[in-house]
């Protein structure tokens, strides 16, 4: 424990230094920033609008910070072998694979953790501007929307963390992960639209087999979006809750259980 | 009983699609407890392989590696060993300090030893007064000597070094080679990798010679006299083995 | 000066020039194109719900402020929109309450548009039915699904059947909604239960836009109330109906016929009810 522990806590740190943390900082800022102004451009669900871009921003910045730092965190290592300093110590691949992943988890922990306290600013000063009285609108849900995001994001290391123990190059990691992301989010619209019919498509066999696998493969990403619920009010259910939480974990649990199989016999020339 | 031990350690690399080179071939030698021993050997000659090996880096295609009797591939023993890659790179936004600190923690160390050990590396390393600044704002003579400190801070028996004095002005040279001899003194074993001859004969016990994945030679220098110069000698070996292979 | 400082010097100042001229041509040129360019099309809901990721409710606020501004635009240029541009505006505002069925704004903005100026009322409708569906707990969406049933489609059953589903949700219970429903079985009295309904939807307007529409339409119904009540008098007087406005100020009932605000003129139908040659519009 004590060598995860010392690894995750050197990758936090190194990348909480990153320069690169303090753009998607100023970013986030800004985004905050017009989010007040942009609100005012509407005629009643402000507050929904509000929330829409808080949210968006908080999880934009998390997202830009895992993919820009979070895969340059592993690529570093194993391009400039910065990963020799580890190996070298009693630490086995296992644990350094683990180590990093939590040490990215943590990193996504404190930018949620910064951006979602600060993103309240932006929705209280809407709130003030205007809060239209059948609109509905509840702080509680609003920050199981901020942990979700936090969550979804913990699942999106644990998919960069597989790519890296496999991949020998860190920007090969880095599309993968966004290509996984992306899939990851619109597989359900995509097996919804699929279903329903709606919209009068010729689907032969194959794409719809392929769209099931891909829904099963990838994380279902879409699971961990509650902005709407939060934008709205719109009260979750308690099993949503624990259903969607043991499905990150276990997620989570794979991807990383896979990524140190693929890790173990990996070689550092 | 021998610190490092290499029984016929043979590692062979996939260069390509059905293309392989052979790096090391039927490699066997023994370091002795508390000695200096000098690896040395034209670039490419295997040197890096083999102590990659000892460090659990790589893995050996066939024959196996010993630290202190243990397998290699046992983490444990890692707990008593330091090791300074070639031409190393650390994490650019840390400093020293929190390098070290890592690196105590991750061998089990406690804190308050952590800092002392520190401190103490740091001075000898003369980068106390540099502690606070970033890596990457370092010159590679200091890196490497962030290096050190870090090889150092478990206070490890066994010290491996690759390629320590190379990309070093004459006075980093000085300092690794007193660094060596202090160490020496503590009682330590020093296993490194050089292709720079000079000084060699000064601070070795031994010398190993590595041409093209193959030991040639190994010259104790209590016992043998050289007739010719170290550097004729190493000629000859590599002529012996036909040249250098690609 | 330094001798090759001046080159750069006078070349920054020639562009600077240059380009603060041309950035004004540029915007020029932009408005002229972007008029051309009209509406453009609608992505469909399906992809625009696998386009946007997460970002869904982003996506339908952009989408919803297009179309506003557009309209915005085009009040401001005092022009009329065309029956195509009206079916773009339904059709963003289908989209933009598919990527967030909660969004009340272009409920809202479509349903009231449609109904109101360019006289879509099944549109209007169909927005109105998805908000009634997902915004389970708001009471003005059934307010104005009945209004839309009184007053466009006169079926005052299904009117009074939303009024009272508004009545059953928190807010709307108390005391006009109720009321109104009850009003509605009450078929003589239409104009009158349109200002009372009119003047409910101006009290919950802010947004000067929009009440401007309110205001105009409320004028007109109060010009005609104030007129079918100048003919019942008349009727009671002489037991006959008027046959033309000008008989009701020559018996001197009332002193002069109000303005229409639509800009037509009032008249008395075949059927003895008060009319506008503007039909309101």
């Amino acid at each position: 424990m004590n060598a995860v522990w010392s690894v995750a806590l050197i990758t936090f740190k190194e990348g909480i230094k990153n320069r690169v943390i303090f753009g998607i900082f100023i970013i986030a800022l800004l985004l905050f920033a017009a989010t007040t102004t942009v609100t005012t451009l509407f005629m009643r669900d402000i507050v929904k609008v509000a929330v829409d871009l808080s949210l968006s921003t908080v999880s934009f910045a998390g997202l830009l910070t895992l993919l820009f730092i979070g895969v340059n965190l592993f690529g570093k290592d194993l391009d400039k072998r910065t990963i020799y300093m580890v190996i070298s110590r009693p630490i086995s691949r296992s644990e350094y694979l683990i180590g990093k992943f939590i040490g990215i988890v943590l990193l996504a922990l404190s930018v949620v953790v910064f951006l979602g306290l600060l993103s309240i600013v932006p929705v209280i000063m809407s709130k003030r501007f205007y809060y239209y009285t059948e609109a509905k609108f509840d702080w509680w849900i609003y920050f199981i929307a901020v942990i979700y995001i936090f969550i979804k994001l913990a699942v999106v290391s644990s998919i960069i963390t597989l790519f890296a123990s496999f991949t020998s190059n860190s920007f090969i990691a880095l599309v993968l992960s966004l290509v996984a992301y992306i899939i990851g989010q619109s597989t359900e619209s995509v097996r919804e639209l699929l279903v329903s019919q709606v919209e009068k498509i010729e689907v032969s066999p194959i794409l719809s087999y392929m769209v099931e696998i891909a829904y099963y493969v990838f994380p279902n990403i879409s699971a961990f979006d509650l902005k709407t619920q939060a934008a709205h009010g719109l009260s979750i259910n308690p099993s949503y809750i624990i259903w969607t939480a043991l499905y990150a974990v276990f997620y989570m649990t794979i991807a990383l259980a896979i990524g140190t199989l693929a890790f173990r016999r990996r070689e550092f020339p | 009983m021998a610190v490092i031990s290499f029984d016929k350690l043979t590692k062979t690399y996939k260069t390509g699609f059905r293309k392989k080179k052979t790096a090391l071939k039927d490699f066997s030698l023994d370091i002795r407890e508390g000695e200096v021993f000098g690896f040395l050997g034209p670039n490419g000659a295997g040197k890096s392989t083999a102590i990659k090996i000892l460090l659990n880096l790589i893995f050996p295609t066939a024959g196996k590696a010993e630290i202190l009797g243990s397998d290699v591939g046992e983490k444990e023993i890692r707990r008593s060993v330091g090791y300074l890659p070639e031409n190393p790179y650390f994490y650019d936004y840390l400093n020293p300090v929190e390098l070290l600190s890592f690196a105590g923690r991750a061998s089990n160390m406690d804190s308050l030893k952590i800092r002392e050990k520190t401190e103490s590396l740091l001075n000898t390393v003369g980068l106390w007064n540099e502690r606070k600044r970033a890596i990457r704002s370092y010159s590679k003579g200091m890196v490497q000597r962030v290096g050190l400190a870090l090889a150092l801070i478990h206070d490890p028996k066994v010290v491996i070094l690759d390629e320590p004095m190379t990309g070093l002005d004459p006075i980093g040279r000085k300092q690794v080679i007193d660094l060596i001899l202090k160490l020496k003194s503590e009682g330590k074993t020093i296993f490194f990798s050089s292709h720079i001859l000079e000084d060699i004969e000064r601070i070795c016990d031994r010398i190993g010679m590595l041409v093209n994945g193959q030991l040639r030679r190994v010259i104790d220098f209590k016992k043998e006299k050289l007739i010719k110069s170290l550097e004729d000698t190493f000629i000859e070996e590599v002529e012996k083995a036909g040249g250098l292979q690609q | 000066m330094h001798r090759s400082l001046i080159i750069p010097i006078f070349a920054i100042s020639l562009a600077l020039i240059g380009s603060a001229f041309t950035i004004d041509k540029v915007s020029s040129e932009r408005t002229e194109l972007r008029q051309k360019e009209g509406i453009g099309v609608v992505m469909p809901s399906a992809v625009a719900r696998i386009a946007a990721l997460e970002f869904k409710g982003i996506l339908a606020d952009v989408i919803f402020s297009k179309a506003m501004t557009y309209y915005g635009g085009k009040i401001i240029r005092q022009e009329k929109l065309i029956d195509e541009e009206w079916n773009w505006i339904y059709r963003n505002m289908d989209v933009a309450t598919d990527l967030d069925p909660y969004f009340l704004d272009p409920y809202y903005f479509g349903a009231m548009t449609l109904a109101w100026d360019a006289n879509k009322v099944k549109e209007s409708n169909i927005l109105l039915e998805k908000a009634f569906k997902y915004r389970y707990w708001d009471w003005t969406i059934p307010f104005y699904l009945g209004f839309n049933h009184f007053f466009f489609l006169q079926d005052n059953e299904k009117a009074a059947y939303y009024l009272m589903e508004g009545t059953k949700r928190p807010g709307g219970s108390g005391g006009l909604l109720p009321t109104l429903a009850a009003r509605l079985s009450y078929q003589g009295k239409r104009t009158e239960n349109a200002i009372v309904f009119l003047q409910e939807i101006l009290n919950k307007t802010e947004d000067e836009n929009i009440r401007w529409i309110y205001e105009r339409r409320l004028n007109a119904l109060k010009g005609i109330l104030f007129l079918e009540r100048a003919a019942e008098i008349y009727q009671n007087r002489l037991k006959k109906p008027p046959a033309k406005l000008d008989e009701l100020i020559a018996k001197g009932i009332i002193q002069e016929i109000p303005q229409d605000p639509y800009g037509g003129k009032f008249y008395i139908d075949k059927d003895g009810s008060i009319k506008t040659t503007s039909e309101l519009r």
